[in-house]
């Protein structure tokens, strides 16, 4: 690695089609005697970049172009079939790939926030010490000792960020989580990650609201159909992308 | 694993532990009264089966049937532990062994809160109490490593197979009535074939640590500790490879 928290080689993932059929012994027995073919789709495919420290970098493209994949590769929740990933562990990266990931609905929030912090790396005791400060940026005072399967979704919601934005992260990886919660609450989150982008954390951001990447971003990808097909300025890459509706020709 | 998932496997399993009694009205007495209610109806049923002394039978059947349902416990709760945690193995870089080692805690926990129990009552059936007792801490020790490796070969090969969990169940059941935790072994003579078929059962030598230093009094052989260690090591090792092996696969079958 050089100096880079990310570096990707030419990775490519691979899902299986057909994953209910394929599980059927008819269906393995067909594919054995090649009666049937093992097909495939490629989710990334012959992606290579790095991100470098402090970066902020904006993830775009259309449904199912690989965005999510390519974070849940950054985040090693999927190691690819192929290519090379090498990920600066040294630095703590907080994946926020989806809201209150080790949160139990039976548990109440206070509860929830020792566990889920835990994945996020931070002791219990240290989660305790700041779970007032958790509790007054989530605005849910008088609900945290509630299980959470009470909660609306908008408290879920802000209970997961107040949590995530806690850490103090050196690498944040957001996947399209800011369209949940009421307006008020989600300008201080934006607030928050505009804090820690101008504190030097290094964010990769998934997003279909190219306003906001534009805003919030110094680089651009955009990805199509598994492809890294433009890597930039945010306002050329967004303004190609807008310009083709999301579908790059070769 | 790293620091981060053996401390989010200890709260995990310290939650399910929390939460497996919370909207119950006795709570943890739970853990005290069902191993022993457990034990009072197969004592009374497999007595007069056994034609022995009810107070005897218990002792011996306690020895034999506490471990055995520890063993059962993790393997069956293990079996499902990739597959229902997609919540967790989906969404974050925790390790996948977090979740069966959580159920293996807690089925820990739980054992020795049974093995306690149930301890307290035969105190008053048992006549003799011997020094042979004092190997029991140790005994444990060949049951939960063989349980945990059990347990990961399981919840890897049910990930991958999903036919398998009957075919668990099935290998569960049909070594618990094949081995010598219901009844006695010296039923048989010693040349019988069912006498030189239960030598090989891996369950007999198991079990042999517990009967042995509680209900014969006496300490385990040789045999039973090296085969009964054997049987676990191989047990540990082929789990552990086999989450090694499928630890980069299991996205894609969740």
């Amino acid at each position: 690695m050089t100096g880079s928290v990310f570096e990707l080689k030419n990775v490519r993932v691979t899902f299986r089609t057909n994953a209910i059929e394929a599980r059927s012994l008819k269906y393995s027995l067909a594919s054995w005697l090649g009666r049937k073919p093992r097909t495939s789709y490629a989710a990334l495919s012959g992606v290579t970049m790095s991100v470098a420290p402090g970066e902020r970098l904006g993830v775009i493209g259309r449904n199912g172009a690989g965005k999510s994949t390519l974070l849940r590769v950054l985040a090693r929740v999927i190691v690819p079939q192929h290519g090379h990933v090498a990920v600066d562990t040294a630095r703590r990266i907080v994946p926020l790939l989806d809201l209150g990931v080790g949160f139990h609905p039976d548990l109440s929030g206070a509860e929830n926030c020792v566990l889920a912090g835990s994945l996020l790396g931070l002791s219990p005791a240290r989660i305790t010490a700041r779970l007032d400060d958790i509790v007054r940026f989530a605005g849910i005072d008088g609900f945290i000792h509630e299980p959470v399967k009470h909660y609306s979704s908008g408290m879920y919601a802000r209970l997961a960020f107040a949590l995530a934005f806690d850490v103090e992260p050196d690498v944040l990886l957001i996947d399209e989580v800011f369209g949940v919660g009421d307006e008020f609450f989600m300008d201080k989150c934006r607030a928050r990650v505009q804090a820690l982008s101008s504190g030097g954390v290094t964010s990769v951001f998934v997003s279909h609201n190219l306003d906001f990447l534009q805003a919030e971003c110094n680089r651009l990808v955009w990805l199509d159909r598994g492809r890294l097909v433009m890597d930039g300025e945010p306002a050329v890459v967004a303004g190609n992308y807008r310009e083709r509706r999301g579908v790059f020709e070769d | 694993m790293d620091s981060t998932s053996i401390r989010f496997t200890w709260l995990y399993a310290k939650s399910e532990l929390r939460l497996k009694y919370r909207y119950t009205a006795l709570g943890v007495l739970w853990n005290l009264l069902e191993p022993l209610l457990y034990l009072a109806i197969l004592s009374v049923v497999f007595s007069y089966v056994n034609k022995m002394r009810l107070s005897d039978f218990a002792v011996f059947l306690f020895s034999g049937l506490v471990p055995w349902r520890y063993f059962e416990k993790v393997v069956s709760t293990c079996t499902d532990a990739f597959v229902q945690g997609d919540w967790l193995l989906k969404r974050s870089p925790a390790s996948p062994l977090s979740l069966p080692l959580a159920r293996w805690i807690v089925a820990s926990v739980e054992f020795g809160f049974s093995f306690a129990a149930v301890a307290l009552v035969l105190a008053f059936m048992k006549e003799h109490w011997t020094v042979h007792l004092l190997v029991l801490p140790l005994a444990v020790l060949p049951w939960s490593v063989a349980a945990l490796g059990a347990g990961l070969c399981c919840a890897t090969l049910f990930t991958f197979f999903r036919d398998i969990r009957p075919v668990v169940q099935l290998g569960l059941m049909f070594a618990f009535f094949t081995a010598p935790i219901l009844f006695n072994p010296d039923l048989f003579p010693p040349e019988s074939m069912q006498a030189r078929l239960l030598v090989w059962h891996p369950l007999t030598h198991l079990a042999a640590l517990f009967q042995k230093p509680i209900h014969a009094e006496r300490w385990p052989d040789a045999m039973d500790w090296a085969l009964s260690s054997g049987t676990a090591v191989a047990a540990l090792t082929l789990g552990s490879l086999s989450v090694l092996w499928a630890r980069t696969r299991l996205y894609f079958y969740l």
